[in-house]
């Protein structure tokens, strides 16, 4: 009963402020509602046992990307007259919400009627470092390579971006 | 409980969608995709706490650094557009384009 109140709290906070990240003018007050999303977020994977990605989620996520985007906003001095002037903003809004509501209504119902709430038995350590890392090391030691070489080229692309002139 | 999770993982995919389609402001456009992604996460994460298997959570861990590298390449175009143009619009950011040679 605990979880379910703790989720509903959790959830409500998600949305809610994912709506004011979406739709606030400003990239300030965007960036600051989508911290309390990731936030949020990562309580639920608490929630779920997920011990580990609670913490990777909050300090890769809410520490190292977010403080990037605050930082990159600090650093470029946005005005007013720098951002676009979104003069049909709400109308556009509105618009592509009432075109996505079907999907996800689609999308929902066959959740519901689905049978896929098969409750397995949980295991002492699940979710833990160590459980995590086994898997990573053992079945997924393919993907972890791929994905350094993949930050690796995000690195040497992004450098090699910013320090263009032209 | 396994549903409601599902549930709220599609609510906020549907917010990141609507997000990245209706608004012109590139930083905006950013954190919707990493919003898509945070749903995508969740759900990886209810099935796998559902199944008591460990591997959906490697799965969303990689996700999580594909996010890291997406969010570098991104803060680097966002300076080097905003040094050209002077502007965050994304309608303004053509510079593929014939026109502009």
């Amino acid at each position: 009963m605990q979880n379910e109140i703790l989720f509903a709290i959790l959830a409500l906070i998600a949305i809610v402020s994912s709506v004011v990240m979406i739709s606030a003018h400003r990239p300030i007050d965007s960036a600051l509602s989508f911290i309390v999303t990731l936030i949020s977020i990562a309580a639920l994977f608490g929630l779920l046992n997920a011990t580990f990605l609670f913490v990777v989620q909050i300090i890769i996520y809410a520490g190292a990307i977010l403080s990037l985007i605050l930082f990159i906003i600090m650093f470029l001095n946005i005005k007013d007259e720098n951002l676009p002037d979104e003069k049909y903003k709400n109308r556009w809004l509105l618009a592509t919400s009432i075109i996505i509501t079907p999907f996800s209504a689609i999308l929902i119902d066959l959740i519901l009627r689905s049978d896929i709430a098969v409750k397995a038995v949980s295991y002492d350590n699940f979710g833990t470092i160590k459980d995590v890392g086994l898997t990573l090391f053992g079945k997924w030691v393919l993907p972890f390579e791929l994905v350094s070489i993949l930050l690796l080229v995000a690195l040497v692309g992004s450098v090699t971006l910013s320090k263009r002139k032209d | 409980m396994l549903k409601a999770y599902m549930i709220l993982s599609i609510i906020l995919f549907s917010i990141g969608v609507v997000g990245l389609v209706s608004r012109r402001n590139i930083i905006v456009i950013y954190m919707s995709i990493e919003l898509l992604l945070n749903a995508v996460n969740l759900s990886l994460i209810a099935i796998s706490a559902d199944l008591a298997d460990s591997s959906a959570q490697v799965m969303s861990l990689i996700i999580i650094a594909i996010a890291g590298s997406e969010a570098a390449l991104f803060m680097s175009l966002f300076v080097v557009l905003f040094r050209n143009k002077g502007s965050l619009d994304a309608n303004l950011f053509d510079v593929l384009g014939d026109k502009h040679g």
